[in-house]
């Protein structure tokens, strides 16, 4: 009863903040959103790192210094870390899980049973899958459906409130007790602790428009993957194909988003921070391209396009090949 | 044309109309002058004829995609490449057998008719289904090229196969007879490659008889609709 009070007035931001813990820790983490005050205040980087890396760059509809766009995307996903897989549910009317189960499964994940049982499994890193949804379906797929008992998925993100939830659906999982799946916080930018040509499958869903240099976390995936591993990538897209489609979508997501944020999360600037960063990532023909400009072959020949639509077109499969 | 000529062409256009002129694109007719460029990638046709090896044996399958890749030093889940998956390695097997239809048959004698040479050519590209090993799978093509999906790309390849066909008997016709030469012809192609799939008889002669009933049907129609006029061009 406590409990449901407690969020009750949560939602409302009734209470004054001195009186409950829990809403000092939220106002801890929504003062990092008090646009005003310079977040690098609690945190002064480097000043010699600060030059070398201070072109601007946005954050949502903001322009703020590339030093500080990691820091501050961590504030918003260690803010929504715990409501994250409810909230996406009712952003996307639980579309997503469908977007999700046809990515895996178009990846089709796992050793087939005809390439011979001796083989060792996939090594598959699963970037910014903090939650381990997706390392979850890519699992599911390579047992089931392939039969593969041996894959792997290492899964990695930049935060780590958003790996503890992937540890928690993770904590009685039999993948664990198999030793198949392991965690790994880190920067998608460097990935120092994996090997050149050692993966075999790179996949980010819903990650890779926040990452600050989207052209040097490219360049690390091709340098992680085996000769023939495959990048890809889910993700938002910016515009619809229709237009009256994409003025009622952006409606929704400019409308409805934050305000489920906010009731829900008790969170409205990290949602408003979401649809903006999705409208800043670029079009599909862009994204293309700078994941051929990283060296892969992109799906679908030279005059194909290239990716995938999904909901027409409101999220896009994006897929590379490293040549051999 | 001197390359002095182009370029004062080239700058008499409005500046609007230059990209159109300096673009090299592919020519979407037979050219003698321009180099045909490869429609498939050297790593998409390497693991693509690779998978071909193995579709006697597997099926137009995943399977037979995975061994593909694998035979050519690629990874099980390097088929992402193909987005269309067996569809992709259906579509492959076609293009590779139209492109290659030319260097399979050669006519020495200019003086057989045109409808002759077209005889020639569709029981040449019959017999590459069998050469292959490919034609007791070949149903299975036919379906996922039937998929709601893939009858767009599948139609316009057996257009695109009719009309290498035509070119390649020589035939020159510029009236309407362009459309009805290549509308007819991909129907009896289509027809009888579906009949070559049930065919048990020896060197498929069951075949080519049916093949020549559809022939002597053309002939007929033609015949009848144009008045027995211009019905020469198919009754050769």
């Amino acid at each position: 009863m406590s409990s449901l009070s407690l969020r009750a007035s949560k939602r409302f931001k009734a209470t004054p903040p001195t009186f409950t813990p829990w809403v000092c820790h939220a106002c801890r983490q929504r003062r990092t959103f008090a646009f005003t005050t310079p977040f690098n205040q609690q945190q002064p980087p480097p000043p010699q790192q600060q030059q070398q890396d201070d072109n601007p760059t946005h954050f949502g509809f903001e322009t703020i210094s590339s030093s500080l766009k990691a820091s501050r995307v961590g504030a918003v996903f260690s803010s929504v870390a715990s409501n994250y897989d409810t909230m996406n549910d009712l952003m996307s009317l639980g579309i997503h899980r469908l977007w999700k189960d046809h990515f895996v499964r178009s990846l089709n994940p796992g050793i087939r049973p005809t390439s011979g049982k001796e083989q060792e499994g996939q090594r598959i890193l699963d970037i910014a899958g903090g939650t381990g949804d997706i390392a979850q379906r890519l699992l599911d797929h390579a047992t089931t459906i392939n039969g593969d008992t041996k894959t792997h998925v290492t899964i990695s993100d930049i935060n780590p409130a958003m790996l503890s939830e992937g540890r928690k659906r993770f904590a009685a999982s039999p993948y664990t007790t198999a030793d198949r799946v392991d965690f790994l916080e880190a920067n998608a930018e460097t990935l120092p602790t994996i090997e050149s040509n050692s993966i075999d499958l790179y996949t980010v869903a819903f990650g890779i428009r926040n990452f600050t240099h989207k052209d040097v976390a490219l360049r690390e995936a091709f340098r992680v993957l085996k000769p023939g591993g495959v990048f890809a990538c889910l993700e938002f897209t910016p515009h619809l194909n229709n237009s009256l489609l994409d003025a009622v979508y952006k409606r929704w997501s400019f409308g409805a988003i934050p305000l489920i944020g906010q009731v829900v999360a008790g969170d409205r600037e990290s949602y408003q921070y979401l649809v903006e960063s999705i409208e800043r990532f670029p079009r599909q023909e862009e994204f293309r391209d700078m994941i051929k400009e990283a060296g892969f072959m992109v799906p679908g020949g030279g005059e194909g396009e290239g990716w995938e639509d999904l909901s027409a077109g409101i999220a896009a499969v994006h897929k590379g090949v490293k040549p051999v | 044309m001197s390359s002095p000529m182009a370029l004062r062409t080239l700058l008499r256009t409005p500046p609007a109309l230059r990209p159109l002129l300096l673009q090299t694109s592919r020519a979407a007719y037979h050219s003698y002058d321009h180099a045909e460029q490869p429609v498939y990638r050297e790593a998409e046709r390497t693991i693509l004829s690779s998978a071909l090896a193995h579709v006697p044996t597997h099926g137009f399958t995943q399977e037979a995609l995975t061994l593909g890749a694998k035979d050519s030093g690629y990874l099980d889940v390097s088929t992402n490449l193909f987005r269309k998956g067996t569809f992709d390695l259906v579509k492959y097997y076609l293009v590779s057998q139209r492109m290659g239809l030319k260097d399979r048959i050669q006519f020495p004698d200019e003086n057989i008719g045109v409808g002759r040479k077209v005889r020639g050519l569709i029981l040449e590209r019959l017999r590459a289904n069998v050469d292959t090993g490919i034609v007791t799978r070949w149903q299975e093509a036919l379906a996922i090229m039937s998929l709601a999906d893939n009858i767009p790309a599948s139609l316009r390849e057996l257009g695109a196969l009719a009309d290498e066909m035509w070119f390649l008997a020589g035939d020159t016709s510029v009236d309407s007879s362009w459309y009805t030469k290549r509308a007819s012809l991909s129907g009896v192609y289509a027809a009888t490659e579906i009949f070559q799939t049930t065919d048990q008889s020896t060197e498929f002669r069951d075949t080519e008889q049916f093949l020549d009933r559809r022939l002597e049907e053309l002939r007929t129609v033609g015949g009848t609709v144009s008045g027995g006029c211009t019905g020469e061009s198919t009754a050769e």
